[in-house]
């Protein structure tokens, strides 16, 4: 995967509630823990995942995701 | 006056389980198990919409209306919509200002005047431009608000809701029919190839009848509709009031906070803490899915009806510290959103939280945007908003909500 120091994913665990809308929609990007929250699985996404990740932190209904 | 009042559970919720403790209301927001229990009687306003489906469907429906509220979307609304119109509504309120030059008007209905065109452009509803147009469509707003919240309302809610559908025809005719014909005309342009997607509006009745699902009866657009015109504008129109008669007492106690009146980030953390007191939806109800125990070994049985409290939930002293029940623009907390319940919670988190809150707000580490209560609120101050000391504010008597019914202010800047 070829990498963009553009972005730098983060979900804040604080505001996360573990809906999971990211995981629908970029499950590349995010997966459920088991604390029944999100984890962001590559923080430095290639630059092709970048309408997954406007979708996902525009989605995400605490909108958790910072990019 | 009294400026913070309990929650007297209305007649709606008696008789179900109640829960009025944080943990126990994040529990059940934040579940599985549970489905949306609320807006039972308002069906004819909000039925199907948003705020009533739930899980899969209601991610669907999300996901189609979340380009909607996308940063670039949320600082258009600001920056081109939103803050001119607060320019333009304190500048009609200056030219209708008295023989003596004093500007006095109802804080209620001037920040309803500021937020009608940002619901219209957000909802897709066209013709909301002269003054006359605009005061026309913000009664429409105020009248459908009170058919959506009818579990509220302290009349009787048969004659409430009957009297609203009919209302409601006038809104269709006048506003909603023609903004519909012509975005399906302009869709029938893009889709024989006449314009690009791009030349089409940015609205919810845009993206509704560009993706139309088969699913959907004729008049969900109307109730989606309904549900954004409501919902957009009545945070902020309840807050606000609320937000500067703290600020009132609070330069009163604190009279060294007073220039801060025109610090965003104040503005911020007070804007945060009038809408954690003062909650526009304070309770919510839910339907269990299965049998469930909650963390406290509460049981829920399968069916039942639960109503979760917001406000004494956002005044709980084991998240919001002992002096939760006061107003405190300096609280911290800590691991919890420093509003609250106030947008709800789970997947039902209010889409348009960022209207009201901003980009800019610790969840969101962006500087996009200040909100509609820090804009709000800042011209406010900006245009020198003293509460009127021969006539103070009065709490509604049409509605059990926490709400304001008149809010007479003077604007000694104007």
């Amino acid at each position: 995967m070829e990498k963009n120091n553009g972005y730098k994913l983060k979900i804040d665990p604080e505001i996360c509630q573990g809906t999971a809308y990211c995981v629908r929609v970029a499950p590349d990007l995010f997966r459920v823990n088991q604390g029944a929250t999100v984890d962001v699985i590559e923080p430095n996404p290639a630059p092709e995942y970048e309408e997954q990740i406007l979708e996902a932190a525009t989605l995400c209904p605490t909108r958790a995701i910072t990019y | 006056m009294e400026t913070i009042r309990d929650l007297i559970p209305p007649p709606h919720i008696e008789g179900i389980k109640h829960f009025v403790d944080f943990a126990s209301v994040d529990e059940i927001l934040r579940s599985k198990d549970f489905r949306q229990g609320s807006h039972q009687e308002s069906q004819p306003f909000f039925g199907d919409s948003l705020l009533t489906i739930d899980h899969d469907v209601h991610f669907e429906r999300r996901r189609l209306q979340a380009p909607l509220f996308r940063k670039e979307a949320l600082e258009y609304y600001e920056h081109e919509e939103l803050l001119p119109l607060i320019e333009r509504a304190l500048e009609e309120c200056k030219e209708a200002s008295n023989d003596t030059g004093e500007v006095r008007t109802d804080l209620c209905a001037l920040v309803r005047t500021m937020l009608a065109r940002i619901s219209a452009v957000t909802t897709g509803i066209d013709g909301v431009d002269t003054q006359e147009r605009t005061d026309a469509f913000r009664t429409y707003i105020e009248q459908l608000g009170t058919g959506a919240t009818v579990e509220w309302s302290t009349e009787d809610h048969a004659t409430v809701i009957s009297r609203i559908l009919e209302i409601r025809e006038g809104f269709v005719e006048e506003f909603y029919a023609p903004s519909v014909e012509r975005r399906k005309d302009l869709i029938n342009q893009f889709r024989s190839g006449d314009l690009s997607e791009d030349d089409l509006p940015r609205d919810l009745l845009t993206l509704m009848y560009l993706h139309w699902n088969n699913n959907w009866d004729d008049e969900l657009p109307l109730r989606e509709a309904t549900l954004y015109l409501v919902a957009s504008s009545q945070t902020t129109t309840h807050a606000i009031p609320h937000l500067m008669i703290h600020l009132h007492e609070w330069f009163q106690e604190h009279p060294e906070d007073y220039e801060k009146r025109f610090n965003r980030e104040f503005l911020k953390r007070a804007g945060h803490e009038a809408i954690r007191l003062h909650l526009p939806s304070p309770a919510l109800l839910r339907i269990a899915l299965r049998d469930v125990v909650l963390s406290s070994g509460v049981k829920i049985l399968e069916g039942e009806r639960v109503a979760c409290l917001f406000t004494p939930a956002n005044r709980d002293v084991k998240v919001f510290g002992e002096d939760a029940r006061k107003f405190n623009p300096y609280r911290e907390t800590q691991n919890v959103k420093p509003w609250g319940f106030a947008f709800g919670g789970g997947e039902h988190t209010c889409i348009g939280r960022t209207l009201v809150t901003g980009l800019s707000a610790r969840t969101d580490n962006d500087d996009g945007t200040d909100g509609t209560l820090v804009n709000i609120a800042h011209a406010l101050f900006n245009a020198g908003i003293e509460l009127d000391p021969d006539d103070l504010p009065t709490y509604t008597e049409l509605s059990h909500h926490d709400a304001y019914g008149r809010f007479p202010i003077i604007l000694r800047n104007l």
